[in-house]
């Protein structure tokens, strides 16, 4: 690859490389301040390369690889090639890491004690973190929740937040244009921009607290809370993790431990800021 | 279902199991899949887990001095039911 760095996020370390000097040079300026991991060994490499020689120059087509990759990931185009470079990491992770119980969810930290979000696309769980973030707890991850097998903590995986259409406004006029990267337009699923998580959230990406409280949100709908069965969490966590079967017993052992200890609720709002009153309100109430 | 066939629990089939409100986990360490199962099963695997042979009339016997089954024929009927569904799993051998 002509462009690569090798980026640290949380436990895991990325060589990424690209055909073209762009996505590199986005990358470079929004992880500024992650830790300098130049030359070091990576866990994952990622590349993004041509779909074909002509389509380096030729209306650029990007194909996103790595040491696991999908044959049958859609081209992007290359003005979309930050996002490339994100799908790429999440991929490797999804896909290879093995080191904890990857949880697909959003994770904040507060009093020493971790709030876990897990829902689909669209749920609402990125931009309630990127937002709590914002308002006195540790961002630790939008994305990926990772739960230590043996101590049940969780530990943060805090890459950029990526925010989808109405949620990019909410959160960029909070936090600032200089904390945002560029407008990725009319992608596969919609707008995306991608939200530099806050100094402190990277300088602690190496510290995990236990999981105190887990929220399944859901925006657009009217204001809920409901409890959730512990066979439906269970259900859900292990729909939810890309390597709950490949880990085996260790992650029913973990799993099972996080799903009785850890009190959970459903959440339904229709602003983000009815969102964070729920939390505060339920984060008090946990005990 | 044929109440005559028998079945056994063997050691290589060991579960690792965890209650959840209403309902069982059960983890199968030969094939690393996880099964999640209500009353009965939890119930029926107990008493096989002295990994003897039984059959199902045997089961319903054992099963009896803890719980009212009501009408016998259907119990069995569903306790064959259970065990053959269970075979298929793995969780249980025919013996």
């Amino acid at each position: 690859m002509n462009h690569a760095l090798t980026l640290r996020i949380g436990p895991a370390t990325f060589r990424i490389g690209a055909a073209w000097p762009q996505p590199i040079a986005q990358l470079q300026r929004l992880y500024a301040a992650y830790p300098d991991v130049t030359g070091q060994v990576a866990d994952f490499t990622v590349r993004l390369q041509p779909t074909s020689m002509v389509r380096r120059w030729v209306r650029p087509s990007i194909f996103i690889t790595g040491d696991h990759g999908l044959a049958d990931a859609a081209p992007m185009s290359l003005s979309h090639g930050l996002l490339a470079a994100e799908m790429g990491m999440n991929l490797q992770m999804a896909l290879g890491w093995r080191r904890h119980l990857l949880l697909h969810a959003s994770s904040v930290e507060k009093d020493g004690c971790v709030l876990v979000m897990t829902g689909e696309s669209g749920s609402g769980k990125s931009t309630l973190a990127a937002l709590l973030g914002e308002r006195g707890w540790r961002f630790m991850g939008d994305e990926f929740a990772l739960l230590d097998l043996d101590s049940g903590a969780i530990l943060p995986f805090p890459r950029l937040v990526s925010l989808k259409n109405r949620a990019i406004d909410v959160v960029a006029d909070t936090v600032g244009q200089a904390h945002m990267g560029p407008l990725l337009a009319a992608t596969a699923k919609g707008d995306i921009r991608h939200m530099v998580p806050r100094a402190d959230a990277v300088a602690r990406m190496g510290e995990g607290a236990m999981p105190a409280l887990l929220l399944f949100p859901r925006f657009g709908h009217a204001p809920d809370i409901r409890p959730v069965g512990q066979g439906e969490i269970f259900m859900r966590l292990t729909q939810a993790s890309t390597n709950y079967v490949a880990l085996g017993e260790p992650a029913f052992v973990a799993l099972t431990r996080f799903v009785r200890d850890v009190p959970a609720r459903a959440i339904d709002f229709p602003t983000g800021e009815d969102a964070i009153a729920m939390v505060e309100r339920l984060w008090e109430e946990r005990a | 279902m044929d109440n005559s066939l028998s079945y056994r629990r063997d050691p290589a089939d060991a579960l690792l199991s965890c209650a959840l409100e209403d309902l069982t986990l059960l983890y199968h360490r030969r094939s690393g899949q996880t099964h999640m199962v209500i009353s009965p099963v939890p119930e029926l695997l107990d008493r096989m887990a002295d990994g003897a042979t039984v059959t199902a009339q045997a089961l319903h016997d054992r099963l009896a001095q803890d719980f009212d089954l009501g009408p016998a024929d259907e119990a069995l009927a569903e306790i064959a039911t259970h065990l053959y569904a269970l075979a298929a799993l793995g969780l249980v051998r025919p013996a």
